[in-house]
């Protein structure tokens, strides 16, 4: 690989016949798929500098002119807990109760479900206007347009992260536990990180064409948060139901967040294994759309 | 002409933009792009065919909206042609406004580290040729400023500086030297002869003098399509007669 790197570069061609872009294709349908789902990544590897340069960026811009900066990012969270605490400390238990240790429980419960929540709706809401955003460099330079939608998740992750870590350490002192599961985290991370990554390129490449994409989503997205478990669990409901509701991949996510962080118990295998094939489904799903609008975007931006 | 070191072969090249009355004919089309054609086609390039060999140096005029700037979208891999064949060989480095692209609260250190990625440059190379394009954009300290803050002729003096540093094999100049001054197009048209001597350029300028100094061949769009391919001199003089002649008809403009 290394050595790969080091040889000089190839000159990039472009030939493109009545509209139809010509790239060498090697191999039968089964290589021509194996190259399409490697495709996001190698593109992703290619582009690496550049996702640097333009993370590093929207993340220094979101405080910029703010004198606390980055406190913001842990004060918000904190605040939110905090809040959760307070209205509901005491006033409601768990469905399940051997597992709510502490009072304080129910707060963290509802936490990792807005965590989960919040991760979804950042991009739900910036996704249909993310390329307009960037519409001078895709206008005018060679911008692999591709790449956005994996920034801004990325951007957004790091809230995340934040969240996370402020919900860790409110467990430690406020439980005063700890669960090993805690380790499981990147197992919920990865997927809900590529789920994020193909919505935001279906959403990018519709919202390029109409802003209708952006209101269906603003619309949609406050309803979809209490179709979804944030304040409360699905055990209560029919079978039938609960199946209905695991149709929503928030659904799941919600689940796992909060069985390997609050409750300690592991995940069930048949919810894991259902959210890791909607968010691959919708990973390659939202890619191939992209790439099959890509080239009208730069015409109609 | 051969085109066995050709770096860009064009033929019959066209590109049309859809034109919708308002969106609702746009989602028709969407829905029922089938059965009935909701838009109203404009080319604005519609029938070109040319080659340009290695190392040559090729100037394009025409009058505003000819379809210039399309076809160097085109070549750039931004704009993708709706009919003909396009053939473009190399690393290219479109100096057409870059300077639009730059964003306005960030600094200019942070832009030429965006700008050079964008453009594909990697992460220690654009930090080893940092001060070097601080140095030939000549802004001094306002390298740490917000670009909002610099004049237009700053913006461009630095986006031609990060460009420069691109090693490409095709320059792309669109009109981007106008805004300089005197002594900062000189620099650049010093920099762009020493380019020519192992590049490929490709140049849009309404001025005549640069045009002469720096091309060893003219192409004259008219109207989507090549009117005269020839020596500058000759291109440019039958230009210069012919805008005196036709008169700045907007009609061109609309759709056919």
């Amino acid at each position: 690989m290394t050595s790969l790197s080091e040889a000089p570069e190839e000159a990039p061609v472009l030939h493109v016949i009545d509209g139809e872009l010509l790239v060498t294709e090697r191999g039968g349908r089964g290589a021509r798929l194996l190259a399409f789902l490697a495709e996001p990544g190698r593109a992703a590897w290619r582009h690496r500098d550049l996702i640097a340069a333009i993370l590093r960026r929207e993340l220094s811009e979101r405080f910029k002119g703010s004198v606390a900066g980055w406190v913001w990012a842990v004060v918000a969270p904190l605040i939110a807990l905090a809040t959760y605490t307070l209205a509901f400390a005491g006033v409601v238990s768990l469905p399940n109760q051997a597992a709510a240790a502490s009072q304080f429980d129910y707060a963290l419960f509802i936490f990792g479900g807005l965590i989960a929540y919040s991760f979804f709706s950042e991009m739900a809401f910036r996704g249909p206007s993310l390329l307009h955003e960037y519409a001078h460099f895709i206008k005018q330079t060679m911008f692999p347009a591709e790449m956005l939608p994996i920034i801004s998740t990325l951007r957004a992750t790091a809230y995340v992260l934040i969240g996370l870590a402020v919900m860790i350490v409110a467990q430690i002192v406020l439980a005063g536990t700890l669960h090993w599961t805690i380790l499981l985290l990147p197992l919920w991370l990865l997927p809900f990180l590529a789920f994020l990554i193909g919505m935001t390129w279906f959403l990018a490449a519709l919202g390029a064409f109409t802003r209708d994409a952006s209101y269906l989503m603003m619309t949609l997205a406050p309803i979809l948060m209490f179709a979804t478990p944030v304040f409360w669990t699905i055990d209560g409901f029919s079978p039938t139901v609960r199946l209905l509701m695991y149709l929503n991949i928030l659904t799941g996510f919600i689940e796992i967040i909060r069985d390997i962080s609050v409750l300690g118990s592991l995940p069930r295998l048949a919810v894991v294994l259902w959210t890791l094939f909607l968010s691959v489904a919708t990973f390659y799903l939202g890619f191939w759309f992209f790439r099959r609008q890509r080239d009208r975007i730069a015409d109609v931006i | 002409m051969s085109s066995e070191d050709a770096v860009i072969r064009a033929r019959n090249l066209g590109k049309a933009y859809q034109l919708y009355e308002n969106r609702s004919q746009w989602s028709k089309q969407v829905l029922l792009g089938a059965f009935h054609t909701y838009y109203r086609s404009f080319w604005a390039l519609k029938d070109v065919s040319f080659a340009v060999q290695r190392g040559e140096s090729v100037a394009l005029v025409g009058r505003n909206g000819c379809g210039k700037s399309t076809l160097l979208q085109m070549i750039c891999g931004i704009l993708r042609p709706t009919k003909g064949e396009l053939w473009v060989k190399g690393r290219v480095a479109p100096v057409l406004a870059l300077g639009s692209t730059f964003d306005l609260e960030a600094t200019g250190r942070e832009n030429v580290m965006i700008g050079g990625a964008v453009l594909g440059m990697k992460r220690p190379e654009v930090l080893q040729k940092f001060d070097s394009i601080v140095d030939f954009a000549g802004i001094g300290e306002f390298i740490e400023q917000p670009i909002k803050h610099y004049s237009t002729g700053m913006r461009s003096r630095l986006s031609f500086a990060l460009c420069a540093h691109l090693e490409a094999d095709i320059l792309i100049v669109d009109e981007a030297l106008a805004v300089g001054d005197q002594a900062f197009q000189r620099k650049c048209l010093d920099w762009i002869e020493g380019f020519r001597e192992h590049g490929t350029l490709l140049f849009v300028s309404h001025s005549k003098a640069e045009v002469m100094r720096l091309c060893r061949r003219a192409i004259w769009i008219d109207d989507g399509r090549i009117r005269e391919d020839g020596r500058p001199v000759d291109v440019v003089r039958a230009y210069a007669r012919a805008m005196e002649v036709e008169p700045d008809d907007m009609k061109r403009f609309s759709a056919a």
